[in-house]
């Protein structure tokens, strides 16, 4: 029998999960274990040798001895007295790099944000003049599928070649005034902008196809009132997701500030990362994580302003959620998972290791996609990378579907960790587990792992939800039967195949969040062929070859259209966030035949 | 796990029969949120069953007939009062400390049909209440007495729910709750989704497990016919209370509670819900 109320529950779980995510990472320099003393040692003292002495002698001066706890209070107690610690590498005081690393990052995803915001616009103005002309017409959404598909990563890479480098439009590298945010803010803001464009311009659509929007016409309500009381009405509806984007905005900005060489807290904690410099990554997480918060209370204020009083009492319509799914949008999925199979097969045929080649040769008939700057055929590299990939996002998928059935079964306790890995970006968690273990194929796995799941684990609950209000499950007491056997006999069949379906249409998504990994350094090493890395490495020579370039970024685009169209086909979010959870009471069952109420 | 002492098992007919109550009970639903509480659903009420013989429980939507039933199947727990079953106290509580009260009470929902799971085989159905109450012996001879009694074919038996017709999924579910050979069948609007034929021969069914049987009943209504045909006496629950428990006749010619009147009044009003031969009583009342 649970007594206590669901309110308290949830709130318990939130305040759980923040303390919890704190917690772990004040807990960073024990977690790091012994590899952490190796690059301190060769930091800070290269003439020393690693002798058992040298080693305890680095663990003394880091305080590694003092335990996780101890470690844990005196990093809290230096927190509330403004000390952040000192970094491990330069042995000078985190806290003023931070500070200045941060300003030179919220300023970018302010640039971002108006440049998403901008195009969000765009996309939405034909679902305005649409619904102003009452010629409602099925949302394509192809335009901002398109958008939402590039990944920040690749879409850096690319903005670099053709703004900065070819055209020279704008400069390609550095932080030195107004024109240099352009392109880094374009490739935050295009993907950004794109998905809330697609959320919002659905919100549109949905708003004015309700029936008061009729009522006011008739009340003689111009075509700008109306709009904005159909953006009004639309808005409190996606401010949840599109505070959920412009929070995965700070994941993004470490690939781009890497890519243009800005000095920003994502490019910081790269760095810091790489070096095992853990207290200043410390204080980077715990500086986005400020910022996160900052973001998901000012959507919440946003939302609350805007619905008033009907979101505390729970009165608000639902807006119909948006429908995809036709045939037509499965053919480009179809096409892109076609000619991906064919590279794949093609390139598996190959060797991907042996430098063969001339170096940066050009693409010819015996070697299609030319070679890297290694002599190596690009066309095996990709090939090899694509069941890399793709083979180890597929056990990252099953493990997430495990997990999220696991946790999305117990709803209401879950929701502060489900929230959290629903917010927290790939990229981060992948800076965090390589600061700790080192930089592997595993670590990127397990990072993108741990914040992956949030998506199955609030579809099981949904799934539950309603598995648990279907009459034949509400008899089950009388009939005997026990709670785990309820769970395991009725509840896991019932939801297990439209999870393994939504899991499945995850993979291309995950596998491009482990590209990104790759991309930066954070997951699979040399000789690796990985397509983050491919790309990586492909990208410093982008002038003389472009085609270093070309075969792992189409590989990743052929990838994305795959994991916008599925998505789309399944109607899942695009973007492997999905808002919503098991914050509402269970929905009592009564109706056809289920237990009297 | 035996049945003793109470000797509630319709197998143990031969013994003393065990009465089925809920005495003075009260039942507030906890408040949500930051609202008003609500007046207690139900208030005081006491209703006792015997097996052989069935009670209608009438009344209004809103008026607490599902309330009642939950605490009789102990699924929710009353805030005063008790539920017994010869003379011992039952509380809602995990499944191994109730299994004897379910071998002895079981439950036809609204939709019995809609209470079986598509992926289970007719035989899993039935075999998973004699399994999870632990009832002993051979479970397969039992799930074809069962079958048997609500006519149902024994071919039925490896087929699932979505390969039987409407009325045999509706005597399947019925089997199920009989197969146990509990002493009480709580039925709660068990003919109200079902068309006129197959609503007879469902009633013609419950009817026999009373004559014949001795199955207690209790059937949650609230058509009136159905209460004359079947019931001896009827209950008048309204707004928490037990206005009016007389024998069925009485409460459709006389009733004494306003309720009970409104409910006589309203039938009379819709003639076309008194389908059944035996009901003439109510649509001249």
């Amino acid at each position: 029998m649970t007594t206590v109320p669901a309110l308290v529950k949830v709130a318990a779980s939130r305040i759980l999960a923040l303390l919890g995510l704190v917690a772990l990472i004040g807990m960073m320099p024990w977690l790091s274990g012994r590899g952490a003393e190796y690059t301190i040692l060769r930091a800070r003292y290269s003439d020393r040798e690693p002798t058992p002495e040298a080693l305890a002698a680095v663990r003394a001066e880091l305080g590694l001895e003092q335990g996780p706890v101890s470690l844990l209070q005196s990093w809290g107690h230096g927190i509330f007295t403004g000390d952040l610690g000192t970094s491990w590498i330069s042995n000078t005081p985190v806290a003023p790099g931070i500070a200045a690393a941060l300003g030179v990052s919220v300023t970018l995803m302010v640039f971002a944000i108006a440049a998403a915001s901008l195009i969000a616009a765009l996309i939405c103005v034909p679902a305005v003049t649409e619904g102003l002309r009452q010629r409602p017409r099925p949302a394509s959404g192809a335009l901002s599928a398109a958008l939402t598909s590039l990944p920040e990563f690749l879409l850096a890479a690319v903005l670099l070649v053709v703004g900065g480098v070819w055209l020279q439009w704008f400069p390609p590298f550095g932080w030195n005034g107004a024109e240099y945010a352009v392109l880094p803010a374009l490739a935050l803001g295009i993907p950004a902008g794109g998905l809330m464009g697609l959320l919002l311009s659905d919100a549109i659509r949905a708003g004015f196809a309700e029936k008061w929007v009729a009522t006011w016409r008739t009340a003689g309500a111009g075509p700008l009132r109306l709009t904005a009381a159909v953006l009004r009405r639309a808005l409190p509806a996606v401010l949840p997701q599109i505070g959920l984007v412009l929070i995965g905005l700070t994941g993004g900005a470490v690939a781009v500030e890497k890519v243009y060489a800005i000095p920003g807290l994502g490019r910081t904690l790269l760095g810091a990362a790489g070096a095992q410099d853990i207290p200043t990554l410390q204080a980077g997480m715990l500086a986005l994580m400020g910022l996160a918060l900052l973001v998901g209370t000012l959507t919440t204020a946003a939302r609350h302003l805007l619905i008033g009083p009907a979101v505390r009492f729970g009165t608000l319509p639902l807006a119909e959620p948006p429908r995809f799914g036709s045939r037509r949008q499965l053919a480009v999925p179809a096409v892109a998972g076609g000619t991906l199979a064919l590279v794949t097969l093609a390139g598996l045929a190959r060797d991907p290791f042996a430098s063969a080649h001339p170096r940066l040769a050009a693409p010819t008939w015996s070697l299609p996609f030319g070679a890297d700057a290694s002599g190596r055929d690009l066309l095996a590299r990709v090939g090899h990378g694509a069941v890399g990939t793709l083979g180890t996002a597929l056990v990252v998928v099953l493990v997430c579907l495990a997990v999220g059935i696991a946790v999305g079964l117990f709803p209401l306790a879950a929701t502060g960790p489900l929230e959290v890995a629903n917010a927290a970006p790939p990229i981060l968690a992948g800076l965090v587990v390589a600061a700790v273990t080192g930089p592997s194929a595993h670590g990127a796995a397990l990072a993108v792992a741990a914040v992956s799941w949030a998506p199955l684990a609030a579809h099981t609950a949904a799934l539950a939800q309603e598995a648990r209000a279907q009459p034949y499950v509400q008899i089950l007491p009388v009939l005997g039967v026990g709670r785990a056997r309820i769970m395991l006999r009725y509840i896991l069949p019932a939801v297990l195949k439209p999870l393994l379906r939504h899991a499945m249409l995850r993979l291309p998504g995950i596998a491009l969040a482990l590209a990104a990994l790759g991309f930066l350094g954070l997951g699979p090493q040399q000789p690796s062929p990985e397509w983050g890395l491919i790309l990586a490495e492909g990208i410093s020579y982008v002038e003389r070859a472009p085609w270093a370039v070309l075969a792992p970024a189409s590989a990743l685009v052929l990838a994305s259209v795959l994991a916008v169209g599925l998505a789309g086909a399944g109607r899942i979010s695009p973007t492997a966030r999905q808002v919503e959870c098991g914050d509402r009471p269970p929905a009592s069952g009564k109706g056809n035949g289920g237990l009297p109420d | 796990m035996s049945d003793d002492g109470t000797g509630v098992s319709g197998r143990s007919a031969g013994r003393k029969p065990a009465i089925l109550a809920v005495n003075g009970i009260s039942f507030a639903y906890p408040r949500r949120g930051f609202r008003a509480g609500r007046q207690p659903t139900l208030q005081n009420v006491s209703l006792s069953l015997s097996p052989g013989a069935s009670t209608a429980l009438v009344g209004s939507s809103g008026s607490g007939k599902s309330t009642l039933v939950r605490i009789l199947l102990a699924l929710a727990k009353p805030s005063a009062g008790t539920v017994t079953l010869g003379g011992e106290e039952v509380r809602p509580g995990p499944v191994r400390t109730l299994r004897r009260y379910r071998r002895a009470v079981q439950y036809i929902p609204q939709n019995p049909a809609g209470s079986l799971d598509p992926r289970m085989t007719v035989f899993q159905l039935l075999r998973e209440p004699l399994r999870q109450l632990r009832v002993e012996g051979n479970h397969r001879p039992l799930v074809s007495e069962a079958l048997e009694r609500v006519e149902v074919p024994a071919a039925m038996l490896e087929r699932h729910p979505g390969e039987l017709s409407g009325g045999q999924n509706q005597r399947v579910a019925i089997a199920r709750a009989l197969v146990v050979s509990p002493a009480y069948l709580l039925a709660d609007e068990p003919v109200s989704g079902l068309d006129l034929p197959l609503r007879d021969t469902v009633l013609a069914l419950l009817e026999s497990l009373v004559h014949e049987q001795g199955l207690g009943l209790l059937l949650v209504t609230h058509d009136l016919a159905t209460a004359a045909r079947m019931c001896g006496t009827t209950a008048v629950l309204s707004q928490g209370r037990i206005v009016e428990h007389a024998p069925t006749h009485q409460v459709l010619e006389k009733p004494r509670s306003a309720a009970g009147a409104a409910l006589v009044q309203a039938a009379a009003g819709m003639p076309s819900t008194l389908h059944s031969s035996s009901d003439r009583t109510a649509a001249t009342a």
